[in-house]
């Protein structure tokens, strides 16, 4: 091959690619829009907090960003949402464990944030990320899960407390919550957290009393 | 060696500036180490600190490779650069440019709501990874970019020697400068956000650069060994032009996971799996100009760029190429993993793809034909084996992550804070011995060609 031949090659080769990918990209663009619920004011509100606080200068979205903190286009739907406002404007008054400084967010920024981060939770990511192999098989493995083990389950409760080592760090690990719990504070506190303790982000638990019941039992399991 | 034409000079300014933030950038880069192992141990939080990590990388390398084209052009046009003082006009600018740019982020990392938006744009930090300098810097940035193609394009319009060197280098450049500019307008959409941000992305880094770097390695390839011109041009077309092959639709690993259509997992895992390739074709060209030269006076520079391809090789190549593909991408996507990749890659592919051009030119510069290449050979090593290191630690956190986090579903702080611990101390300690290397670099670096010679030793004769 002459030089010039393959100088050629380079620079009309380039050009091809670069024109297939532009194609994709005009593709692209016409889809995007039908695979991600509407932009409302506030979702945009909530995106300009979050470059506002250079949010990515630590979490992940959609997988992308700087890996020093917890992944987030999908946290809306683990974690209630009472507990990531509370968090967002003063992240170690809710968990004391946490890294995350307060930054001055204010309550409106806090709700606007959740609203985008809502967006995001919905955008269609051909599947990603994938269910854990491990705790999509739990009860699988030949042992009957007890009813509340699988209303601990179905609640997500997991999204923040962790038992024996699988589940969320923002609230307390439950994995021995039975020795130092009894039934009417655990119970009790199901159907009231803030009645027991003061400063608690934790969801009231909206639930028939069979449930509250069958929860407790479990928690008692833990010892 | 003594360069021939007095302008080339100016390269020394812009190394002189890559240097000086090639050791902040490491400095930072430590503290962020020490922040994985305790958050709160210093006065800015981690996100200003890993800002100014990358951000000092980015324009130290961009730097450097506008030194080396500075230093490249008027050789190979054979003539004196067309202005100076818009040259050194435009060294300044973006000196203070850059000045600024970081003093916003400090100052936004001690009071965040100094970023709050004015009308719309948030004046102090765009909070997007890479390029998170701020709108007004963007301008001046491009300003400065398109002051520096000018002026090299006017020295080669000066006697027209279209060398493909030249012209790979200056094409390079366009292309880099060409794709900043979609990073540069606001989207409501997330999605459409972190679409148009990889453009800027990758076909800065797996594109323009690689364009750059493989003019520049022809280029050093000739300077070193005394390789001959054509063959070498030929094979950097072939080079560049893989490289753009794979590259242009390798975008599309980047597009498998963030609200893209599907379609994107077939272009990009097929695409970026071929990316390795040209990088490859890079090592065996070097092996084969470099293997039978003898009597090389500059060892430094053929030692550095030899082993620019090689890195250049694993760490863009392997590296990437060992999570490129969807079936694994799904599970790795935003772990450490990729952290490992870009540590290893940015490293061989452009960390020592400067350096090397600083060993090869920067001896003519300062007029000496010998120089004591000990400290250059000791901070390789240093700095090499420690990135290595660097590079298997976050590698070995990243596997842990994506099994514990990914496929298990133990939470992610309960994987970062436990389990990976003694990943991140050993990384920090690893960091140190970086520094190490990169400050006798720097010692080398203002040294070099300014103390005498060791005397020779009587009896060794020169073989």
């Amino acid at each position: 091959m002459t030089n010039k031949a393959a100088r050629n090659l380079f620079i009309f080769g380039s050009l091809f690619f670069f024109v297939i990918f532009l194609g994709l990209t005009f593709d692209t663009m016409g889809k995007l829009d039908k695979r991600a619920p509407e932009i409302t004011e506030k979702v945009n509100a909530g995106k300009m907090a979050w470059h506002k606080y250079d949010c990515i200068g630590c979490h992940t979205i959609l997988g992308n960003g700087s890996y020093f903190a917890p992944e987030l286009a999908k946290i809306t739907e683990k974690k209630p949402k009472g507990y990531l406002k509370q968090f967002l404007m003063d992240p170690k008054a809710v968990n004391p464990g946490a890294s995350m400084p307060k930054l001055g967010i204010t309550s409106e920024e806090a709700d606007n944030l959740l609203t985008f981060l809502d967006w995001t939770a919905q955008v269609d990511t051909n599947g990603w990320p994938p269910k854990p192999i491990l705790a999509s098989a739990v009860g699988a493995g030949g042992k009957e899960s007890s009813a509340g083990q699988r209303l601990y389950q179905s609640m997500g409760c997991s999204g923040c407390h962790m038992i024996n080592g699988i589940g969320g760090t923002t609230g307390p690990d439950l994995s021995r919550v039975g020795s130092t719990r009894d039934r009417a504070w655990l119970a009790g506190h199901f159907r009231d957290p803030q009645a027991y303790v003061p400063k608690s982000a934790m969801p009231k638990v909206e639930a028939p009393d069979a449930d509250i019941e069958q929860l407790t039992d479990y928690m008692l399991t833990l010892k | 060696m003594s360069i021939k034409y007095q302008s080339q000079k100016i390269a020394e300014h812009f190394y002189t500036f890559a240097v000086i933030l090639f050791l902040v950038q490491v400095i930072v880069g430590i503290i962020a180490a020490v922040q994985f192992i305790k958050p709160d141990i210093f006065i800015l939080n981690f996100n200003t600190i890993r800002t100014l990590h990358i951000n000092a990388m980015v324009v130290w390398l961009l730097a450097g490779m506008m030194g080396a084209t500075y230093y490249v052009v008027p050789e190979e046009s054979e003539t004196e650069i067309w202005s100076m003082p818009l040259a050194k006009f435009q060294f300044w600018a973006t000196v203070v440019a850059t000045t600024a740019v970081v003093l916003g982020y400090i100052w936004m990392g001690l009071n965040p709501q100094a970023n709050s938006p004015i009308m719309g744009i948030t004046p102090l930090n765009e909070g997007r990874e890479y390029i998170e300098a701020p709108r007004w810097a963007d301008v001046l940035i491009v300003i400065s970019v398109l002051t520096f193609l000018f002026v090299n394009f006017m020295t080669m319009l000066k006697t027209k020697k279209w060398t493909g060197i030249q012209g790979t280098l200056i094409g390079g450049l366009t292309f880099l400068a060409l794709m900043y500019l979609p990073g540069m307008f606001y989207t409501k959409s997330m999605v459409k956000d972190q679409f148009w941000w990889w453009w800027v992305v990758h076909l800065w880094v797996e594109g323009a650069w690689e364009v750059i770097a493989g003019a520049l390695l022809a280029f050093m390839l000739m300077k070193v060994v005394g390789a001959k011109r054509e063959v070498v041009e030929k094979w950097m077309y072939i080079e560049v032009g893989f490289v753009m092959f794979t590259g242009i639709l390798g975008t599309g690993h980047h597009y498998y996971w963030i609200g893209t259509p599907g379609y994107w997992l077939w272009v990009g895992g097929i695409f970026s799996s071929l990316e390795p390739l040209p990088l490859l074709f890079m090592v065996w060209d070097a092996f084969r100009t470099t293997r039978d030269a003898r009597n090389v006076e500059n060892r430094a520079g053929l030692y550095y760029t030899v082993a620019h391809a090689i890195f250049n090789f694993v760490g863009a190549g392997l590296w990437g190429v060992i999570h490129t593909l969807p079936q694994v991408n799904k599970w790795t996507h935003g772990t450490q993993i990729t952290t490992a990749h870009g540590h290893l890659a940015f490293y061989g592919a452009y960390v020592l793809l400067v350096l090397s051009m600083i060993y090869i030119t920067l001896p003519a510069i300062r007029g000496v034909k010998e120089f004591n290449s000990s400290r250059a050979f000791a901070s390789f090593w240093w700095m090499t084996i420690s990135m290595v290191f660097i590079v298997l630690t976050i590698t070995g956190a990243g596997m842990v992550q994506t099994y514990m986090e990914r496929l298990m579903g133990l939470d992610y702080v309960a994987v970062k804070a436990n389990y990976n611990l003694w990943f991140w101390i050993l990384r920090a300690i690893f960091g140190v011995g970086f520094l190490y290397g990169v400050w006798i670099f720097v010692l080398d670096f203002f040294k070099l060609g300014r103390e005498p010679m060791p005397a020779a030793i009587p009896g060794i004769e020169k073989a």
